[in-house]
């Protein structure tokens, strides 16, 4: 059965709500005009939409389908107070095109209720927010929908007879949950959020008069934004492993930069050089308006003073710790690693990639040096041909690989390597999975690491011979 | 009359040294410790604060496993005075090998670029960077603009870089640079290894090595052995590579060229 999902200003003013029959609707207005509902697009523009609010706060959480929690403790006085940073915003969602309805209160229930029942643009005073939720209705509550039909049933229409009425009975008669949305609503007991992103207290903005685009601007406005989340950092003895930089366009789409430090740091001039690589990537539009900054995995960091010859002294951006941002920011962190032991006999677990700097000391214990262990390894072991080996686990004594026949000349082995079977279930363990793992050199002194999976006589088929990596 | 002589061609020498090295002191050098090979290079010893060449014949050019495994043991003294950065094409490195030959893994950092031009780049990088001794690099060529930008970068810090020249998989043979800017060229091959007296297997692993460039030094030929290779005192040696025979010197005999291994 088709339904209406969502009606348009008009289409309310005609008698119709979502939740109506599409044929009802119909009959009601013949000349009604309907799309299909995309739930995942509008899950997207909600996405963009909180991605576009972080110019506000960086704590924003999603309240889907439809709404959003905007957490502005602490940065309303930016915009010059409350009333004038929801006109701000106003402004901004309204040259957007978008229906919306805004309130701000102390919790995000009150502050739900009064955007979705209340006067639209309500702003309670800090700790009045029971006054303005009294006139609403129950729904505001964001009941479950037995309590609310419980609710209608008995007759309360308004939210200060719920109030009103003993905290027990309240509960037993409507469930536990309708209390906590209450207490939620007047602020007697707390909410959690699902932020975005952990809010992070960490946060810079530069707003500009004129929108910029050229890309020295770019450069420059995020050099400024930088320095300026860096003073906060330092002033508070503070470093941070991860910045983003966010490009509000005049279009309302928010472009995001992440970078991240190997080491916690607050050199301003070394982060922005960070960013300068990757801002051309972003596309400015008709222009930039608003460039935010948040520094994330804040950490304290001792600071150092400089030395009085420090002209003489090499420069940080110089050292260790920036070559690997540098590196890790341009090729991605899967490609920089510091390769780590591993608690496996199987070669190819054995080695254990770890971040190049920063990273804790191994708890595995290194590898066993007396060992020979070949310089290359195959990502996947390559099959040798026409092998020649005397039974059973005598050492080959001529193979071909790569369409080339090698002598044998001299060979160690075998070291047998049998597979985990502590890690995978009991019927699948099975001698073919056995290697045996023999070093030989040919008569050009090549040195081979080759290996049979699989035991002669064990079963039907012979076993193979691989070739998994080249001593040099 | 002969020492007036010496002593103007070392001043000469010198001078020349100052020129080329744009005025800096020299980085030093890092010697073999045997005279066979040391009296080759100039300053006795691997001329650090440059870069070398190490390439592979025919099936190494490929797999790169001896020229790899000899440029390891020439940067692992480096190594152990900082950190090392190996810059790869495909990484098939395998650091329990390196291990067992005496070169710290713990002090390498492995980087894995996408191409040549930015493996090139990443090793200009690691090279101007304070606390990085020795710089590794898969090359397939180096032209003489990078070359150049390379030794650049060297000079900037001291840094030693080894330019390990490989072919990617199934790609085509690509013509040889002619000229080259690096202070030494070797090439490298495997040689059968000899197991002591009444011991069977493998011996400790052998190379054939080829000095085929070297400024200011004279080119040679030897056959050099892994010290105490997969042992635990792998890496306690004063230079892991030891010298075990001196093949023909190409100058005393430039009739015959060396003969070049077809494996």
């Amino acid at each position: 059965m088709r339904r209406l999902a969502a009606v348009s200003r008009e289409a309310a003013a005609l008698g119709l709500r979502p939740g109506q029959k599409a044929t009802d609707a119909m009959a009601l207005v013949p000349g009604l005009v309907t799309a299909e509902a995309e739930p995942e697009a509008d899950a997207r523009a909600l996405t963009a939409l909180i991605d576009w609010c972080v110019r506000y706060s960086p704590a924003v959480a999603a309240d889907a389908p439809d709404g959003l929690f905007l957490d502005i403790t602490g940065v309303s006085h930016l915009w010059g107070g409350e009333d004038a940073m929801l006109d701000d915003l106003r402004g901004r969602l309204s040259a957007g095109g978008l229906p919306f309805r805004l309130a701000i209160a102390d919790t995000p229930g009150a502050a739900w209720a009064l955007a979705h029942f209340g006067r639209d643009g309500t702003i309670a005073p800090p700790g009045g927010q029971a006054e303005f939720l009294k006139p609403l209705p129950p729904e505001a509550l964001r009941l479950d929908p037995q309590a609310a039909a419980q609710i209608g049933r008995l007759g309360l229409r308004r939210l200060e007879q719920i109030i009103a009425l003993p905290r027990a009975p309240l509960a037993r008669r409507f469930g536990a949950a309708t209390l906590e949305r209450l207490d939620q609503a007047l602020g007697r007991s707390r909410e959690a959020l699902t932020f975005r992103r952990p809010p992070t207290p960490w946060v810079a903005r530069l707003a500009f008069v004129e929108p910029i685009s050229t890309p020295d601007d770019m450069a420059r406005v995020t050099q400024d934004v930088t320095a300026k989340l860096c003073a906060r950092l330092e002033a508070g003895g503070h470093g941070a492993r991860s910045f983003e930089v966010a490009f509000h366009r005049v279009d309302g789409k928010a472009l995001p930069l992440t970078v991240g430090l190997s080491l916690a740091g607050r050199d301003a001039r070394r982060i922005a050089r960070l960013f300068e690589p990757r801002l051309e990537t972003i596309d400015p539009g008709f222009g930039i308006e608003c460039v935010t900054i948040a520094a994330y995995a804040v950490e304290p960091v001792s600071g150092r003073q400089g030395r009085i010859d420090a002209d003489l002294s090499t420069a940080v951006e110089d050292g260790l710790a920036p070559l690997v941002d540098r590196l890790v920011n341009r090729l991605g962190p899967e490609r920089v690693w510091r390769a780590g032991p591993a608690e496996s006999h199987v070669p190819e677990l054995a080695v254990d990639r770890a971040p190049a700097l920063g990273a804790p000391p191994p708890e595995a214990a290194p590898w066993d040096r007396e060992a020979p262990r070949p310089i290359r390894l195959f990502r996947r072991p390559e099959p040798v041909e026409d092998v020649t080996a005397l039974l059973p686990d005598d050492p080959p004594l001529q193979f071909r690989w790569r369409g080339r026949l090698h002598r044998v000349r001299r060979a160690e082995g075998p070291e047998r390597v049998a597979e985990e079977w502590w890690k995978r279930d009991v019927e699948d363990v099975s001698v073919a999975h056995v290697r045996d793992y023999y070093r030989v050199e040919d008569a050009d002194g090549v040195r081979f690491w080759l290996f049979r999976a699989g035991l002669y006589g064990a079963s039907e088929a012979p076993p193979k011979w691989w070739l998994h990596g080249l001593f040099g | 009359m002969s020492d007036f002589r010496g002593l103007r061609f070392a001043a000469l020498a010198a001078k020349i040294a100052a020129l080329e090295t744009g005025g800096r002191a020299a980085a030093g050098a890092l010697p073999f410790g045997d005279a066979g090979l040391d009296d080759h290079l100039p300053g006795g010893g691997l001329p650090l604060g440059r870069w070398h060449e190490v390439t592979g014949a025919g099936l190494e050019a490929e797999t790169s496993a001896a020229p790899a495994a000899f440029a390891a043991l020439m940067a692992a003294p480096l190594a152990r005075r900082g950190q090392a950065v190996w810059v790869l094409r495909r990484d098939d490195l395998w650091a329990p090998g390196l291990a067992g030959l005496g070169f710290p893994p713990e002090r390498l950092i492995q980087v894995c670029a996408r191409d040549e031009a930015e493996t090139l780049m990443v090793m200009e990088d690691a090279l101007a960077t304070v606390g990085v001794c020795a710089v590794l690099g898969e090359v397939e060529g180096v032209d003489l603009t990078a070359g150049r930008r390379l030794q650049l970068a060297c000079e900037k810090r001291g840094g030693t870089g080894f330019v390990i020249r490989r072919r990617p998989f199934g790609g085509s043979a690509r013509k040889e640079a002619t000229g080259s800017v690096a202070a030494t060229r070797w090439r490298v091959g495997p040689a059968p290894s000899e197991p002591p007296a009444g011991e069977f297997g493998l011996g400790a692993p052998r190379w054939r090595v080829e000095l085929e460039r070297c400024r200011g030094g004279r080119t040679g030929a030897w056959i050099l052995e892994a010290a105490k290779a997969y042992s635990w005192e792998a890496g306690d040696v004063a230079h892991p590579l030891r010298l075990v025979a001196r093949l023909g010197d190409r100058e005393l005999a430039p009739a015959q060229p060396a003969q070049r291994r077809a494996a």
